[in-house]
């Protein structure tokens, strides 16, 4: 199968990623498919949440923190800013603790946990997978790239959110029990209706935030996710145990884009030695990723004598990379 | 003063019975509901804001949206979870 057949054939897989080690080409793939989408009429809206996000680069402009930035006709690119997120977050809720108890400042124990929650190690995974929610929610694209963090921080998230998923099952139940004393002290004191319980609300929300975000990378209807990897023995194997953690989470695993195959025509040429040996290389790990993925790999991407930057690099990979001149 | 002897006076005796069972029968319960419900509201804070206490149980992205809501109560909580040798044991 190639890249274009899975497109047509799935229509409704809206979001989209490319993920894999670092340095393989995730943003490049991501742009060039955006690109793509866009040529053929799509809008498309490729973004990142990495804060050594590359797409400011490889667009050549400084899109971080400016929200959703019009590249070209159909394709609009996006870079978060975690850590303003972040700020902006805890301000939210300083200035909703000052009005909801009409202060003047903040206490002092509650204004230190403000701030020390922001190292907390889970913060950023968590304020990134909220700002994709935020993103995706909006719903007025027809394609989301989403190119993403390193692989661990995407399993390190859903394994989060299905222990907080557990555990906010928990802590509603507690809430609800806790409501139903509300309740029953109210009548034994003939009060009147209790008033409604804001933080059971809180927890519902969070609970829908959490179950959306791992929704959007787990969505068997809606997701696309593909392994970039390149021609070598090591990255073989790595990608393969990603993939079976992958698996294990349920993330709708695509197919595989091979990135970096040297042109094997060279040969015919006058070649170094030192080339001559880089391609035997290749040649045998492309033998391992037809053994081990099979038709799920698919497309090659040649290895280009540029780096890709600028849309017009961008332009000639995703020729490339889709078989089809655009 | 006086409006409130009259108000007193229109609930009668049927009233006066009525706060007196109250008192007999349902004042011990409605404390001891109180009371329960207040270790729970302790319990509540201690598994959401337990790093607070060096207890990190919650996402904190997410249980600073809860924080706002429990500010009044974390003076006392933390007071009584510093106090109680064995909070677990006076939950119930």
């Amino acid at each position: 199968m190639s890249l274009v057949q899975i497109f047509d054939k799935y229509p409704d897989r809206r979001y989209l990623m490319f993920g894999g080690k670092g340095g393989l080409g995730k943003t490049t793939f991501s742009a060039a498919t955006a690109y793509y989408l866009a040529q053929k009429g799509k809008r498309v809206l490729v973004f990142s949440v990495d804060p050594q996000a590359s797409l400011s680069d490889i667009f050549e402009r400084d899109i971080f923190g400016r929200g959703n930035i019009e590249i070209m006709p159909n394709l609009f690119a996006c870079e978060v800013d975690a850590d303003k997120r972040i700020k902006d977050y805890q301000e939210e809720i300083r200035q909703k603790i000052i009005t909801m108890y009409g202060m003047k400042k903040i206490p002092e124990e509650i204004e230190s946990y403000i701030q020390a929650s922001s190292a907390e190690p889970a913060m950023e995974e968590s304020a990134i997978f909220d700002a994709v929610v935020d993103i995706v929610v909006k719903g007025d694209f027809d394609y989301y790239i989403y190119d993403l963090v390193p692989l661990g921080h995407a399993l390190y998230y859903l394994s989060m959110a299905s222990i907080y998923d557990a555990w906010l099952e928990k802590i509603t139940g507690l809430r609800e029990q806790m409501r139903e004393y509300d309740k029953a002290i109210a009548t034994m004191k003939r009060e009147e209706e209790t008033e409604e319980d804001q933080i059971y609300n809180e927890l519902l929300y969070i609970k829908e935030r959490i179950g959306q975000s791992s929704k959007i990378m787990t969505d068997k209807k809606k997701t696309a996710f593909f392994f970039v990897l390149t021609p070598e023995e090591m990255t073989i194997i790595d990608t393969e145990k990603a993939a079976g953690l992958f698996a294990k989470y349920d993330v709708p695993l695509a197919g595989y884009v091979v990135n970096r195959v040297i042109n094997r025509e060279l040969l015919n040429q006058n070649i170094p030695v030192y080339l001559q040996n880089r391609i035997a290389m290749q040649a045998k790990a492309l033998e391992m990723i037809d053994e081990k993925f099979g038709n799920t790999v698919l497309s090659r991407v040649p290895e280009f004598d540029s780096e890709i930057k600028g849309l017009q690099t961008i332009k000639k990979l995703a020729e490339e990379m889709f078989e089809e001149k655009l | 003063m006086a409006e409130k002897k009259g108000k007193k006076k229109k609930g009668g005796i049927i009233g006066f019975f009525r706060d007196f069972t109250y008192g007999m029968a349902t004042h011990g319960m409605a404390r001891h509901a109180l009371k329960t419900r207040s270790s729970m509201e302790h319990l509540f804070i201690l598994i959401t804001m337990g790093d607070m206490l060096g207890i990190p149980i919650l996402p904190p992205y997410y249980s600073l949206r809860l924080l706002p809501h429990v500010v009044p109560q974390i003076t006392t909580w933390k007071r009584r979870m510093l106090r109680e040798k064995d909070f677990v044991e006076s939950m119930y």
